[in-house]
């Protein structure tokens, strides 16, 4: 039985990532819907990161709904006022933040308690510390 | 007598083996043998190196209407840059569009079956445009091919701008299949110019030979002026109309990216030739009745593939994304009129022309720089000017001569205001009871005027607009080149 668990456990894991992103959209369609050049590039020329969310959950397709998610999150301490970019209807988000006074797992701890009082979470997708480049997220 | 016997029971064993030979079944070789099919290409490759140079690069490609000949080499190496860039959709109205291959649509590509892609996208959108500095905010593109068997998720990967992506893939079936970008909101990317068309001719050639080949890809524009109040050469800068395009209420329905962009360039060909063209539809939310006037379509191969094959069609239906080829002769010297055959589609646009008397462009048509006609100063006139010439000018000219309906210029000399407005507003009331109204119905083979649903405001335009025509020295105002 112990010999079986590992690769059960590990096919369940596989099984619950692929559900995670199963809706058809990939994960850089997800990313390309918060995508603001004007502001990823304002944030990187001030050596700042830019995550990138994936969020899960009943979201209200609403009038605002975007808005929202985006004050919530910027309610987040080490978010960048201004940067936070959520689209409802592809259920993604992104933020900025200065990895000089906190890293991406405090940002990523801190939005997720914000998120759940709506009963949502967070799947980190990438990171952007550079122009053109996104790199895959460490996960905690 | 014994020889002759020999002879005859010989040439009845030669008949039977003959006989047994020719009932045998050959054996059948399947074209679309997907064990035969490469469907293992190799991971797609990313990176933030950009390209520099040309926005499209590629032997395979032909850049305008007329289609190239197929370049034999087996693999086809293919650039397409992303740009986003001010294009001319109809005259005077300057559209800020997105695009492969810094045009729209993008270039076409050509090949066959068997062939290997090897494809490249550097997303420039973020790069400035000489001249002009109004384009959308760069941002994320990818490149979905219908014509390739592949994971999605792999290559049809969004990238930043700044970003690379190359993959390549195998062309397994013949046809005439899009490419678009697919990146959310995918509607808004292909009616921003994101589409073009790529051509796979079957393994062994097509079975036909043609005279001539074009492509035609049918497209609707969503525009509005922008709110803002921008500019391009003095003439307002339009963008997106994002409600429009929910709604499926598109302003122009175009050929090749131009509104009757083949009116004014018409295809040339020659009496008794036969012409092949591949005809795509990309919508993004309407179909086609694609037909040409004066023809038959001696043969069709619905999606570009032979083996899909109808004779002695009218017309063709395409869905969003759906393709044809028709081939047919030219019977006679003249005109004959690609249009959309659901006439509110070919009134917003979408009618073309092969003439008999038409020149060979010597090089590709560029539609984004159609010659600017003289303009009224007078901001009601101008503005029916616009509307005029994004409603009117594929069946009328000023100063051109009759087409579908009369020639415009003079025709304040001819009607009142008063009947032109009447006519304008209500013209099916008018064909009942005015009797000019029906004599002209009957000139005009019996074609009548559609209704417009235009308002007084409208109206107004359009009379203020033909009487600046008609106030002008003969033939400065003429707009319509094809007749």
């Amino acid at each position: 039985m112990s010999t079986l668990a590992k690769p059960l456990a590990g096919l369940m894991l596989a099984l619950c990532c692929t559900t995670a992103l199963a809706c058809g959209h990939c994960v850089e369609d997800k990313i390309a819907a918060v995508y603001d050049h004007a502001s990823v590039m304002q944030a990187l020329d001030r050596k700042h990161h830019i995550a990138f969310f994936a969020i899960d959950g009943r979201l209200t397709l609403v009038d605002g709904a975007s808005r929202g998610l985006e004050t919530l999150a910027e309610s987040a301490v080490g978010v960048d006022k201004g940067s936070a970019r959520a689209s409802a209807e592809s259920a993604a988000l992104a933020v900025a933040f200065d990895p000089k006074r906190t890293s991406f797992a405090a940002v990523q701890k801190t939005l997720e308690r914000k998120f759940a009082g709506k009963k949502l979470t967070l799947q980190p997708l990438r990171i952007m510390d550079k122009p053109a480049q996104m790199k895959a997220v460490e996960l905690r | 007598m014994k020889i002759t016997l020999l002879i005859r029971s010989c040439m009845m064993t030669v008949a039977v083996l003959l006989l047994v030979a020719c009932n045998r079944e050959a054996p059948q070789t399947d074209p679309y043998d997907q064990s035969k099919m490469d469907l293992s290409p190799t991971p797609a490759t990313l990176s933030d190196k950009r390209h520099q140079g040309a926005f499209a690069e590629g032997d395979a490609l032909s850049m305008g209407t007329e289609l190239k000949p197929l370049d034999p080499a087996p693999i086809k190496t293919i650039r397409l840059d992303t740009t986003h860039k001010i294009i001319e959709i109809a005259p005077g109205v300057k559209f800020s569009a997105w695009t492969f291959g810094d045009q729209v649509p993008g270039p076409t590509i050509r090949a066959r079956v068997g062939d290997k892609i090897k494809f490249s996208m550097s997303n420039r959108s973020d790069e400035p445009v000489p001249g002009v500095q109004l384009t959308a905010a760069p941002m994320m593109h990818s490149m979905d091919f219908h014509a390739a068997m592949v994971s999605p998720q792999d290559k049809y990967r969004s990238i930043a701008p700044g970003q690379t992506i190359e993959f390549e893939f195998t062309l397994n079936y013949p046809g005439i299949f899009m490419y678009h970008c697919g990146t959310p909101m995918i509607l808004e990317h292909i009616a921003s110019g994101m589409y073009g068309a790529l051509v796979v001719e079957p393994r062994d050639g097509y079975p036909t030979k043609v005279d001539r080949e074009y492509v035609i890809i049918q497209s609707e524009f969503y525009a509005k002026p922008d709110p803002s109040g921008r500019k391009v050469d003095a003439a307002p800068l339009y963008v997106l109309d994002s409600d429009r395009l929910r709604a499926s209420q598109p302003t122009h329905i175009v050929f090749n990216g131009a509104h009757n962009g083949m009116v004014k360039h018409p295809l040339p060909a020659k009496p008794g030739e036969r012409v092949r063209l591949h005809v795509l539809n990309v919508g993004p939310s309407k179909t086609s009745s694609f037909h040409v006037v004066g023809t038959i379509f001696d043969r069709v191969w619905i999606e570009g593939n032979p083996d899909n094959q109808f004779r002695g069609m009218q017309t063709v239906l395409l869905g969003s994304s759906n393709s044809a080829v028709v081939e047919f002769v030219i019977p006679e010297e003249g005109s004959y009129i690609m249009v959309d055959h659901h006439f509110a589609n070919a009134s917003q646009g979408a009618i073309g022309l092969i003439s008999t008397t038409a020149e060979a462009q010597e090089k590709d048509i560029e539609h984004h720089n159609i010659p600017a006609s003289a303009t009224p100063t007078e901001p009601d006139a101008a503005q029916g000017k616009l509307d005029f010439e994004s409603k009117c000018l594929a069946c009328h000219s000023v100063g051109g001569g009759n087409k579908v309906g009369p020639d415009i210029a003079g025709v304040t000399k001819r009607r009142s205001d008063a009947w032109l407005a009447r006519w304008l507003k209500e013209p099916e009331k008018m064909l009942e009871t005015d009797a000019d109204a029906k004599a002209m119905l009957k000139e005009y083979n019996n074609l009548p005027m559609p209704n417009q649903n235009l308002s007084d405001k409208e109206i107004g335009r359009y009379i203020k607009y033909f009487h600046w025509i008609d106030a002008q020295p003969a033939g400065t105002a003429k707009y319509a080149e094809a007749h």
